[in-house]
C-alpha cells in the first residue's frame, strides 16, 4: 500500500522539483486531485527569463540595418552561461513547478545547441509560455524561431538550393519518429520551408523570392503547401499524438513503456487536439501512476538533482564555474544540448566519473570537500569567459528548514521517518546503521541533519 | 552549532566508519592477475587534438603555391619547417615525431573526414567518437561497442578502456560496458573512499534477474570501486623517470605509460589534448600546443620501448576537423573539414605517407575535400589491431587500409 505522503512526494518530483519535508507534511491530508489542481492553479502565470536585454534597444533604425547587429544578437555563449544559471535558480525558487519542469522538457524535446544569447532567451520564454498549452502551436512557434532556424540551417533553405536538416529533425526528432516518413516527404517539407529564415534583427521572416511556392506532394496530398500546411499535416498524423505521448510517457512515468496506457492517452491527446494540460491532468490523476513499480524508479537528470539540492538546503554556489564543472562532469548543461535530439537520459547519465560526483555531492556542498575536478577545457571560444579556477569552499546551505519536521521524533524511529521524507524506491540495501552519526552528546538537530547529509550520498538518493 | 555552513563539526561528528573492512573484502574479490601476464596485448592510444588542429601548418605541402596563396601570412616556409621529402615538411614544433618517421613508426594519413562535415566542435567531436554518419544520433561510442562485443556471455571489464581525464567520452561508453576515466589512478580511489560511499558498495549483489535502475546503480559503483582497486595494482609497479612535458597532458601520457608499463590489461586508452581551435594568431598558439603533443608521444615512445611494448602500441591521433585552407582576417584559420590523421607504432606496414597531399585545387567552399573516411581507418585498426569485429562494431563494412 503506497501512502498518500509517498505519492505526494512522487507527483512533486516527477511534475515538479520535489518539495521539501514540511510542505509535503502540510499537505498529506489532502487528495492527490485536489493537489494535482493546485499545481496547475500555482503554474497559471508565465514569468519569463529576462535577464538578457534586447540587443535592438535604442538603436536607430540605421545601426539596425546593418550586418554588424546580427552579430552582436548571436556572438552571446557567455549571456547564455549566465542564463542557464538564472534557470537554475528559477527552477530552485519557482512556485510555478509544472510550468518550469515542463519548460524543461521541451528545451530538450526541441534541442537547440546554439550560443545565441537573447533570441535562446526568447526560445526559452516561448517554450514557457506554451509549456501546458497546445503542442501544435509550440510545434508551429518552433518552427518559426530564429534560434532553431539557424541551427537547423533553414536560413541556407532556398528554392534553388534547397537544406533538408530543419524537414528532416522536424519529423524524426520532434513529431513522427523515425520510420514514419519517406525520403520524399522529407524533400518535399524542405521545399514547403523554403524561405523561413531570420532578417538582420535577429527576428523570424518570410522571404518570397527564396520560397518555393511550386506544387508539393506530401504524405500522400498533392497541393501548394507552404510551411504550416506541412506542420498541419504532420499534426494530422496520429503517430505525431503517440510519439509525444510515448516520450512523456518515458520522462514522467518510467522507461517502461505499457503500451495500452500509451496507446489510451494518445488517444485522449490527439483528441483534444493536442492539449499538454489535458495530458498531464489525466496522467497525475490517475491510480496508475502511483503504483509502486513506478515510483522511485528514474534517475533523475542532473539538472534534477542540482535543483534539488538547492531546493533541499538552499545550496547556493558563489563560484558560477563550479556550478558549470559539476553540470559538466554530470553531463548536462542548460541551453548546451549534446546535439538535435538532446540529452538522451536515464542509464546513459550514469559513468564511473559521473556516479561518483553524484554520490560526493552532498559532500562537495556541506563538507566543502573539493573533488578537485578539471572538465575538458573547452575551445578557444569559450575560455576567457572561464575563471581559472574554482574552488569548492564556497558553497553555501542551509539545514534549518530541512530538519524541521523530524523534530521530536523518537530516536528508534528517527533514521526511518527521515528516510521515508527523501528515498523513494525500495530501502533493503540500505544499511541504516552508517547514516546514525557515531559519538555520544549530539543534539537533536545535529543528528537530523548528519542523517539527511549521509542519505544523500546513498545511490537510492539518484532514483526519483 | 549545526545551522549554517558549520563543516569543521560536520567532518567531526560524520567520522569514518570502518572502512579497512570493505577494502579487505575488494582485494578478495578481485581476481589478480600478474603484471604483464598477457604481454603481447595489442594496444591503441587515441589522442584528439580537440579544437580542431590546422593540418595544413602541421604536415606542410611546401612546394604548392595554392597553399602560400592561401596563406600569405600562417604558410610556412621550407627552412622553417622539418623537410620530410621534396615537397612536404613537418611544423618544426614536430621533432619528436619526424624521429619516430625517421625510424619508420609513423605513418601519415592525409585527408580524412566524413561525409557533409560539420564545423561544430562538439557536434563533429561526437561524429568521430561515435563513428556515426553526419546525420545520424549515437549514445554509444567505437570503443564502448567494441567493449560491448562480447557481452553478455563475456563482458568486457570497464579498465579495458582508460580515459585519463575526469569526464568520460562518448568514444568509450557502450551500452552495456562503460569504460572508465581518471585524471589520476588515486582520484579514482579517493571517489569512492567515503564510508557511505563504501556501505553501498558493500552491500551490492549481483543478481542478473533485477533489471532496475537501483540495482544498475549499485553494480556501476561497485564496478567503479572494483576499478579503482584494480588500477591502484596496476598503476605504480613501473614508475617513468623520462622527461614528460610540463603539462597535464604531459602527465596524462606519463599516465600511460606507467599503466601499460605496470602490466594493466586495458585494451584502449583515450587522452586528449585542447587547444587548437585557433582563430586568431594562430602560429604561436598551435606550435606550442603541438610541441606538448610531440614531446609528449616521443617519451611515452622511450618509455615503452625500454620495456618492449613498443611493438604493440598503436598511436593513433586525430582532431574532429582541420581548418580551412585560406587564413581568416585575424591571421588565424575558421573551422574546416578534412584533416591529418598520424598513426605512430613499432609494427607497422606502411610506413611514411600513407597517401599523397591534400588537393588545394579542388575546395568544396574553401574546404579540403576528404579522400578517407575515418571509419576506415578504425575499421583498420579494430579489425588488424584489435582483432575486433570491425563491421559489427561500425554498423556496416569500411575496407581496411595497409598501414597495418
Amino acid at each position: 500500500m503506497v501512502s498518500n505522503k509517498v505519492k505526494l512526494q512522487h507527483l512533486f518530483l516527477r511534475a515538479g522539483f520535489g518539495e521539501s519535508p514540511a510542505r509535503i507534511k502540510s499537505l498529506e491530508s489532502n487528495s492527490i486531485d485536489s493537489v494535482v489542481d493546485s499545481l496547475f492553479t500555482d503554474s497559471a502565470i508565465s514569468k519569463d527569463l529576462d535577464y538578457i536585454s534586447d540587443p535592438l534597444h535604442g538603436r536607430d533604425d540605421e545601426e539596425i540595418s546593418s550586418a554588424k547587429i546580427v552579430l552582436l544578437i548571436l556572438k552571446s555563449r557567455k549571456q547564455l552561461m549566465e542564463l542557464n544559471l538564472k534557470w537554475l535558480d528559477q527552477m530552485s525558487s519557482t512556485k510555478a513547478v509544472l510550468r518550469e519542469k515542463m519548460t524543461f522538457f521541451w528545451h530538450n524535446h526541441f534541442a537547440t545547441s546554439a550560443p545565441f544569447g537573447y533570441p535562446m532567451q526568447n526560445q526559452n520564454n516561448m517554450f514557457r509560455k506554451n509549456a501546458l498549452g497546445k503542442f501544435s502551436d509550440l510545434l508551429k512557434l518552433v518552427a518559426k524561431d530564429p534560434s532553431m532556424i539557424i541551427y537547423l540551417n533553414n536560413q541556407q533553405n532556398t528554392k534553388d538550393a534547397p537544406n533538408e536538416n530543419f524537414a528532416r529533425e522536424v519529423m524524426e526528432l520532434f513529431t513522427l519518429g523515425e520510420g514514419h516518413y519517406t525520403e520524399k516527404d522529407i524533400k518535399e517539407a524542405a521545399r514547403a520551408f523554403t524561405g523561413w529564415k531570420v532578417d538582420k534583427t535577429g527576428r523570424y521572416e518570410f522571404n518570397d523570392r527564396k520560397h518555393d511556392f511550386g506544387e508539393k506532394e506530401f504524405f500522400g496530398q498533392k497541393g501548394n503547401f507552404n510551411g504550416e500546411e506541412i506542420l498541419s499535416i504532420i499534426l494530422k498524423e496520429k503517430q505525431t499524438a503517440s510519439f509525444i505521448v510515448k516520450k512523456i510517457w518515458r520522462e514522467f512515468v518510467s522507461e517502461v513503456e505499457d503500451q495500452n496506457l500509451i496507446s489510451t492517452l494518445a488517444d485522449q491527446f490527439y483528441q483534444s487536439d493536442y492539449s499538454i494540460a489535458d495530458l498531464l491532468k489525466t496522467i497525475y490523476k490517475s491510480d496508475w501512476f502511483y503504483d509502486e513499480k513506478y515510483i522511485g524508479c528514474k534517475i533523475s537528470s542532473p539538472t534534477e538533482l542540482l535543483v534539488r539540492y538547492k531546493r533541499l538546503i538552499h545550496a547556493k554556489f558563489k563560484t558560477d564555474k563550479t556550478v558549470f564543472d559539476i553540470q559538466k562532469v554530470l553531463g548536462q548543461m542548460l541551453f548546451f544540448p549534446p546535439n538535435v535530439a538532446g540529452w538522451k537520459g536515464g542509464k546513459n547519465w550514469i559513468d564511473s566519473a559521473s556516479l561518483t560526483l553524484r554520490l560526493n555531492l552532498a559532500n562537495v556542498i556541506i563538507k566543502g570537500e573539493g573533488l578537485n575536478i578539471k572538465p575538458k577545457p573547452e575551445f578557444e571560444d569559450m575560455m576567457e569567459i572561464m575563471p581559472a579556477k574554482s574552488t569548492y569552499n564556497d558553497i553555501e546551505y542551509d539545514f534549518s528548514q530541512v530538519i524541521e519536521p523530524f523534530k521530536n521524533q523518537k530516536d528508534i524511529l528517527l533514521t526511518e521517518v527521515i528516510l521515508d521524507s527523501f528515498i523513494q524506491c525500495k530501502k533493503d540495501k540500505i544499511n541504516k546503521n552508517l547514516l546514525m552519526p557515531s559519538g555520544t552528546g549530539i543534539t537533536e538537530t545535529d543528528k537530523i541533519s548528519t542523517i539527511i547529509m549521509n542519505l544523500m550520498l546513498l545511490p537510492e538518493f539518484q532514483l526519483i | 552549532m549545526f545551522g549554517k555552513n558549520n563543516r569543521r563539526e560536520f567532518i567531526k561528528q560524520s567520522a569514518l566508519a570502518s572502512t579497512a573492512l570493505f577494502i579487505r573484502d575488494f582485494l578478495k574479490s578481485i581476481a589478480l592477475n600478474p603484471p604483464g601476464s598477457d604481454s603481447n596485448q595489442k594496444i591503441p592510444i587515441v589522442i584528439q587534438l580537440a579544437g580542431g588542429n590546422d593540418g595544413l601548418n602541421t604536415v606542410v605541402p611546401y612546394t604548392n603555391d595554392l597553399y602560400y596563396k592561401g596563406r600569405p601570412d600562417l604558410g610556412l616556409t621550407k627552412d622553417s619547417i622539418i623537410s620530410l621529402n621534396d615537397s612536404t615538411g613537418l611544423n618544426s614544433s614536430l621533432q619528436g615525431l619526424a624521429d619516430l618517421y625517421n625510424e619508420s613508426h609513423l605513418t601519415i594519413i592525409n585527408s580524412v573526414g566524413y561525409p557533409n562535415p560539420n564545423r561544430s566542435h562538439f557536434r563533429s567531436t561526437d561524429i568521430w567518437q561515435s563513428a556515426s554518419d553526419a546525420n545520424q544520433y549515437l549514445n554509444t561510442g567505437w570503443v564502448g561497442r567494441v567493449l560491448d562485443s562480447n557481452c553478455p556471455a563475456n563482458c568486457s571489464k570497464p579498465w579495458h578502456a582508460l580515459e585519463i581525464d575526469d569526464t568520460l567520452s562518448l568514444a568509450l561508453k557502450g551500452e552495456q560496458v562503460k569504460g572508465i576515466a581518471f585524471r589520476h589512478p588515486g582520484s579514482l580511489q579517493g571517489s569512492v573512499a567515503n564510508p557511505i560511499v563504501r556501505g553501498a558498495v558493500a552491500g551490492f549483489k549481483e543478481n542478473q534477474d533485477d533489471k532496475s535502475n537501483l540495482q544498475f546503480l549499485y553494480k556501476s559503483l561497485a564496478e567503479t570501486a572494483e576499478c579503482a582497486e584494480y588500477i591502484r595494482q596496476h598503476s605504480n609497479k613501473y614508475k617513468s623517470t623520462k622527461a614528460y612535458p610540463q603539462h597535464e597532458f604531459g602527465n596524462q601520457m606519463k599516465i600511460v605509460a606507467e599503466l601499460i608499463n605496470s602490466g594493466c590489461e586495458s585494451k584502449i586508452y583515450y587522452v586528449s589534448l585542447s587547444g587548437f581551435d585557433t582563430h586568431v594568431l594562430q602560429r604561436n598558439q598551435q606550435d606550442k600546443h603541438l610541441k606538448i603533443y610531440s614531446d609528449a608521444v616521443k617519451s611515452l615512445t622511450e618509455d615503452l620501448k625500454a620495456t618492449d611494448r613498443f611493438k604493440d602500441t598503436l598511436i593513433l591521433t586525430f582532431s574532429e576537423f582541420g581548418r580551412r585552407v585560406a587564413q581568416n582576417s585575424g591571421k588565424g584559420t575558421d573551422h574546416g573539414t578534412a584533416n591529418v590523421v598520424f598513426v605512430a607504432g613499432g609494427n607497422l606496414k606502411k610506413p611514411g605517407f600513407y597517401n599523397v597531399n591534400p588537393n588545394l585545387e579542388k575546395l568544396e567552399s574553401g574546404d579540403l575535400i576528404h579522400q578517407i573516411d575515418f571509419r576506415n581507418v578504425y575499421s583498420t585498426v579494430l579489425d588488424k589491431w584489435l582483432g575486433a569485429d570491425a563491421d559489427k562494431v561500425l554498423g556496416k563494412n569500411f575496407e581496411r587500409l595497409g598501414f597495418l
